[in-house]
């Protein structure tokens, strides 16, 4: 994989990457690719693609309103500022 | 705008569906409460946690497309649309792309040039994103919208004008309405239409697209696309390309401003959402989904000018609300007259509860009881003038409008003997004006009928009063 398109990936990903990191990883990503390609040379063209496996189908949940078993609150805590009850972060507007 | 362009809209509308909990957790879907109160692990995207389809919506979803003609999924799944943004706590959306429950559809409208028709590309569920507002350097997070249930509906571009795409809004706000799987106010944004525009030279095809948001109702939705129209005309005009943009509807300045351009193309990786099985409908869902169906506006509409020989106009404005057009229905089943009904009901009726600030619904007047003043009416018991006073008393009072009229003694007189002795009364209190007609003054009638009607208390049965008058006069 060219470092451009790494860059670009890398970006999409919220990652930085440095050059050392980024040439050490344009190796490895280009030799995960590599595999890829060998799997694409197999005809699946009248299979279905098997998005879920191991999954029952139609699970579905009625349109009930659950009991909180997490208390908000403490959720909260976890948000690196609060306002009110607002989660408070650098404008991004 | 020159008709040497064409112009192209295509729309791209959410609505919020009438569920009680979220998309994927059992959180109330309920916002305006106080801030992230209602949340969960699941739709603040803590790790580990197991979305699950809410059935409800899953059904509305199938109902929407199927009522858009679509074409119904037999696999539907959801997919991951990722980007970054705090509104989504879990970096990504989660939604449809390539199995959403419809595709293929199209929806009628009426227009002043008659009936068209839109094509739907297709109509995917998926979860709304949380509430932000931007103060100063700050941003302030409510998740309690986040994962609410969400419909988006995806037109062709194939409207033609900003007037067309208004009236297609409100056929559509109407149709959801209807069906009752969203109340579709957009003001309140629980029907939010975002509109993609491009013009070009006649027969040249689609242009350089630009996406209008922040439009919260369906005639901001044409200003906004007029002033769009202009916009792009004026700048081919000048030679000058157009870019492809968001743009944002600023209706304190009545105009569109840049929001971003689209440098590259967004990126969002779809992949199948790994934690949601396939959907396959049963049979008895599809049941489900048809048995649900209702007559939709159009078809009431057009049903209602055939059977009621309502014009066009007279349909569009009964139809216009549910609520209105059962009503109207009703009454015409107890037998009231159907061109007097729409006659009342946008008049008198609708300027009482205008001034009671009362819907039909609240309002006292039953279908029953508008039936019953027309037919005292009809049966020349009150006078249509004195009727308009039993419709005060019925809003004031509460009382059918017989019982107003027995209570109150508000029943025509028609009885020739106290007829003319009220015609005596006034001949004789005017004897220049009665000297005056027999000389001919015609005009002056008219001063003794309504010194009559003043002597009765407008309650003279105005045909036999103006007989015995006409004889009293020679």
């Amino acid at each position: 994989m060219d470092t451009k398109e790494l860059y670009h990936t890398a970006s999409l990903a919220r990652l930085e990457l440095d050059e050392k990191e980024a040439e050490k990883l344009s190796r490895e990503v280009s030799q995960m690719l590599e595999y890829f390609n060998h799997m694409l040379e197999l005809d699946v063209s009248n299979l279905e693609p098997t998005t879920h496996a191991l999954m029952k189908n139609n699970r579905l949940r009625r349109d009930v309103v659950a009991e909180q078993t997490v208390d908000p609150d403490e959720m909260l805590e976890n948000a690196p500022d609060l306002e009110d009850r607002f989660v408070l972060i650098p404008n991004v507007l | 705008m020159s008709n040497k362009y064409e112009t192209f809209i295509g729309l791209e509308i959410h609505i919020h569906l009438e569920a009680n909990t979220k998309m994927f957790c059992g959180c109330k879907a309920q916002y305006g409460d106080e801030p992230n109160t209602n949340i969960c692990p699941v739709c603040m995207g803590y790790p580990g946690v197991l979305p699950m389809v809410n059935e409800k919506a899953m059904e509305l979803g199938y109902k929407v497309a199927r009522a858009l003609n679509c074409k119904l999924s037999k696999n539907t799944f959801f997919e991951r649309k990722n980007y970054f943004y705090p509104d989504m706590p879990k970096n990504y959306q989660i939604s449809q792309f390539e199995e959403p429950v419809g595709v293929d559809g199209w929806m009628d409208f009426d227009t002043p040039e008659g009936t068209k028709k839109i094509r739907i590309h297709d109509v995917h569920l998926e979860e709304d994103a949380g509430k932000m507002i931007h103060a100063g350097d700050m941003s302030l997070c409510d998740y309690n919208r986040a994962g609410y249930p969400l419909l988006e509906i995806v037109t062709e571009p194939d409207i033609k004008t900003p007037e067309d795409t208004e009236l297609f809004l409100r056929n559509f706000q109407r149709m959801v309405r209807y069906m009752g799987v969203s109340d579709g106010n957009m003001d309140e944004g629980s029907m939010k239409c975002d509109a993609n525009i491009s013009i070009n030279l006649v027969g040249k095809g689609l242009g350089t697209k630009v996406e209008l948001k922040n439009m919260n109702s369906p005639r901001f939705v044409r200003k906004g696309l007029s002033y769009e129209e202009e916009r792009q005309a004026d700048m081919l005009d000048q030679g000058k390309a157009l870019t492809q943009e968001t743009r944002l509807w600023n209706e304190n300045r009545d105009q569109t401003e840049v929001m971003r351009t689209k440098e590259e193309a967004e990126d969002y990786r779809y992949f199948p959402e790994p934690d949601l099985p396939i959907f396959r409908p049963d049979q008895t869902f599809f049941d489900l989904v048809e048995s649900g169906l209702v007559e939709l506006p159009l078809t009431r509409k057009h049903r209602m000018m055939e059977e009621y020989k309502l014009s066009a106009d007279q349909a569009e404005y009964i139809h216009d609300d549910l609520y209105l057009a059962d009503y109207f229905e009703e009454a015409v089943k107890l037998g009231g007259d159907s061109v007097q009904l729409f006659a009342w009901l946008s008049s008198d009726v609708k300027k009482l509860l205008n001034r009671e600030n009362l819907s039909l619904q609240d309002s006292p007047l039953t279908a029953s009881w508008l039936t019953e003043l027309l037919e005292l009416i009809s049966s020349e018991a009150i006078s249509g003038k004195i009727a308009k006073k039993v419709l005060d008393f019925v809003f004031s009072d509460k009382k059918s409008p017989k019982t107003i009229v027995e209570e109150k003694g508000m029943s025509q007189v028609s009885d020739p003997a106290v007829l003319t002795a009220a015609v005596d009364k006034v001949m004789a209190a005017n004897p220049d004006v009665v000297e005056a007609i027999k000389g001919g003054d015609n005009k002056q009638r008219g001063f003794l009928m309504g010194q009559l009607m003043k002597e009765t208390g407008g309650k003279a049965a105005p045909v036999p009063l103006q007989k015995i008058l006409a004889e009293k006069l020679g």
